[in-house]
């Protein structure tokens, strides 16, 4: 025990030595999520700018821009009005998050139940909130094409009215009206009661979608998967140095060498969790239901995770080969895990493979813990797993180093 | 005390060390000498417990490396080839922690670190960062990790390699007073003038072999008296080799090349009637090297190849 806090004592020192790698580490968290404050202009909730150029100037157009003016999409969608050449300018600059081209002669196609185009061109360097845009309208457009089929006689009529340029007379709005009336009763046997039920939730009722708190346990994940990717670096270190091999030589097995490094490792790990969990709450004002527990939690994680990446370096044959192999498997998992994007953004079936991935099954339960809702079962034994885990990749990384010093 | 019986290593197709036997005694140094790629690291490896054998036997102070391997190493101090020490430590820690390493602790510790400090002359650079040393600096605190646990059996892997003259003598003398304490050094080298000035005993190893072995005084012995001579030009060398084994006391060591090497008693005198006999074969002689019997001649005998090569 005496030579594994040996080894963890002169592993600590080397890396208080390396103190800019550990600022690094530390800084992770903070340098991403202040990205993400000065993306968003401070706010927990994301703004999308519309921009429209409406060359129709129908009673169809405005109702279409309308649709991002209602209810809790008004607070996320700003509709901004712009002639074309701008409009093209400033998404090419960026400076909004799609642009809406509404043709000449878009209401009058509506009416008639002919094809009409619409173009809406993105801002590439965005994901969600364009994805928000073409959702508003694919749905709003689907919804148009409904009542066009549901009041298609009452519509007719009023297009052929409007054709002869003039109000229709009081006796064609009593027909249109009956119409309507007529139309209405004959969908109100699928409508009342309706054949599906609509469960409405209220966006204004439900819990406002924070931003920062999707990100921000990604950020702390990522965090101390890249810090588990730097120290697990040190074992192609001491073989150039030629300690390792030395090391190897002394009375006390591999496996205590490997336990003093991990407990090292798993030293810093603590402070950058504890420094990420304190900024989380002090900088960005993100609450955590138990801190103890999801600093224990994260901590575990980026044992486990230094761990496996020390597993992975030994599996490649040279120092230069094991930093492309680690690099070819920490990116993926990020990318996969809910670090870089949170699960909410991403399609079913990636979801479904983040959360497989370590780092992914470990967000998922340090949100837990940080929302309170983690089941004490379910954690003890992700626990164990965990340590499982750690004890069994010692072994394996211990066998290995004496012939691979 | 170091036994090593019919040792054998084999990476794959290649037998690196192959049926190599020897003992070294306590107070003594033991020299295994040869040239790079000889077998010499392989078998310091194998007495370490670094490389499993492939067959044969090590004990060190009666301990079997395969069986016994923690009670085996914890006698031995290893000096590597290469400096292996942590540069961004400062020599003290790394002192420490190789100290611990062999179960160190309290008082002796402490005492220890400022002892080899002193021993290597690097007190005074005791909390310095090993990365700001020189070469030589280095390899003194290299040694110095060997021997803070106070072993009772050193290994040292070439330790000289590369060190400037000066700490040369000065790491020789740290070596001698190691084996004058009662330490059983095994040292390996390629400088045959360091294995002539150290070595109580040696052991010469080609291609994994163990072709000589003895005292200095033994293996100088068994050279006789003879010097080695060297031709060079332009000749067959057949026809030397023949002509100069018809000569009496000459034995034809290689012949090759441009270049034939002979051993005969008294070459200086003789070397008249060495060079009118190959000339009369019709064979231009350009240069002509006589050495006086040696370590350096006896690997020359042995093997056909000069130590270096």
């Amino acid at each position: 025990m005496r030579f594994v806090l040996a080894t963890a004592r002169k592993d600590l020192l080397r890396i208080r030595g390396d103190w800019p790698a550990l600022l690094l580490w530390m800084g992770i968290p903070l340098m991403v999520g202040g990205l993400l404050v000065l993306m968003f202009g401070g706010d927990a909730a994301p703004h999308a700018k519309l921009l429209v150029v409406d060359r129709d100037q129908s009673l169809a157009g405005r109702l279409l821009t309308g649709a991002f003016q209602q209810g809790p999409l008004a607070e996320i969608v700003e509709v901004e009005s712009v002639e074309l050449d701008e409009g093209r300018d400033r998404i090419e600059d960026g400076d909004a998050s799609g642009l809406l081209i509404i043709p000449e002669g878009f209401g009058r196609a509506l009416l008639d139940g002919e094809p009409a185009t619409l173009e809406l061109v993105t801002n590439p360097s965005e994901v969600v909130l364009p994805g928000i845009l073409e959702e508003t309208l694919d749905i709003t457009l689907e919804g148009a094409e409904v009542l066009r089929r549901i009041f298609d006689e009452p519509i007719d009529r009023i297009a052929a009215d409007l054709d002869r340029e003039g109000f229709p007379a009081d006796s064609a709005v009593a027909t249109v009206a009956t119409a309507f009336n007529r139309a209405g009763e004959g969908a109100g046997e699928w409508l009342l009661p309706p054949a599906v039920e609509l469960e409405t939730v209220s966006l204004a009722e439900a819990e406002e979608f924070d931003f920062g708190r999707a990100f921000f346990p990604g950020m702390l994940i990522l965090a101390v998967l890249f810090m588990a990717t730097g120290l697990s670096t040190d074992v192609w270190a001491e073989r150039r140095l030629g300690t390792l091999r030395r090391a190897v030589t002394a009375p006390r097995g591999a496996g205590v060498i490997v336990a003093g490094k991990w407990l090292a490792g798993g030293s810093a790990l603590a402070l950058v969790s504890a420094v990420g969990l304190a900024a989380g709450r002090w900088l960005f004002g993100i609450e955590v239901a138990d801190p103890l527990l999801a600093f224990l939690w994260l901590t575990l994680v980026g044992v486990g995770l230094l761990a496996l990446f020390t597993v992975v370096q030994l599996l490649a044959r040279s120092e230069r080969a094991a930093s492309v192999l680690v690099n070819a498997v920490t990116l993926p998992l990020a990318m996969l895990g809910g670090s870089f994007f949170p699960f909410e953004t991403m399609p079913g079936w990636m979801v479904a493979v983040g959360s497989s991935t370590p780092n992914g099954w470990a967000l998922l339960r340090l949100r837990a813990i940080m929302d309170g809702v983690a089941e004490p079962g379910l954690l003890a034994v992700s626990a164990a797993v965990a340590v499982g885990i750690v004890v069994a990749l010692g072994w394996i990384v211990a066998r290995r180093l004496r012939g691979w010093a | 005390m170091i036994e090593v019986e019919g040792l054998r290593k084999e990476y794959d197709e290649l037998v690196a060390v192959d049926d190599v036997s020897f003992t070294a005694q306590p107070g003594k140094i033991f020299g295994l000498l040869g040239p790079n790629g000889a077998g010499k690291s392989t078998t310091i490896g194998c007495i370490s417990g670094l490389l499993p054998p492939t067959a044969g036997r090590v004990r060190v102070q009666g301990h079997d490396v395969a069986r016994e391997p923690r009670a085996a190493k914890s006698h031995m101090g290893i000096v590597p080839q290469e400096v292996a020490l942590y540069e961004d430590l400062p020599a003290a820690e790394n002192l420490r922690f190789w100290a611990e390493a062999y179960g160190l602790r309290g008082d002796r510790l402490s005492e220890r670190i400022r002892s080899v400090l002193e021993t290597v002359g690097l007190l005074d650079r005791g909390d310095d960062r090993v990365e700001t040393f020189s070469g030589g600096m280095k390899r003194r605190l290299n040694f110095g990790c060997g021997i803070v646990h106070e072993p009772e059996v050193l290994l040292l892997d070439e330790p000289t390699v590369g060190v400037d003259p000066q700490s040369r003598v000065r790491l020789l003398d740290l070596v001698r007073a190691q084996a004058a304490a009662g330490v059983c050094v095994l040292y390996t080298t390629h400088y045959m003038e360091e294995a002539e000035s150290l070595c109580d005993r040696l052991a010469i190893l080609d291609h994994g072999r163990i072709i000589a072995s003895g005292t200095l005084e033994e293996l100088r012995g068994s050279m006789g008296e003879r010097d080695l001579v060297r031709l060079s030009g332009t000749f067959d060398p057949e026809t030397v080799r023949r002509a100069g084994g018809s000569l009496e006391g000459v034995e034809v060591v290689a012949a090759g090349g441009d270049q034939v090497t002979l051993a005969m008693p008294g070459a200086s005198r003789r070397l008249s009637e060495l060079l009118a006999t190959v000339a009369a074969t019709g064979a231009e002689v350009r240069e002509t090297t006589v050495t006086r019997p040696s370590l350096e001649s006896l690997f020359i005998r042995l093997t056909g190849k000069e130590l270096r090569e």
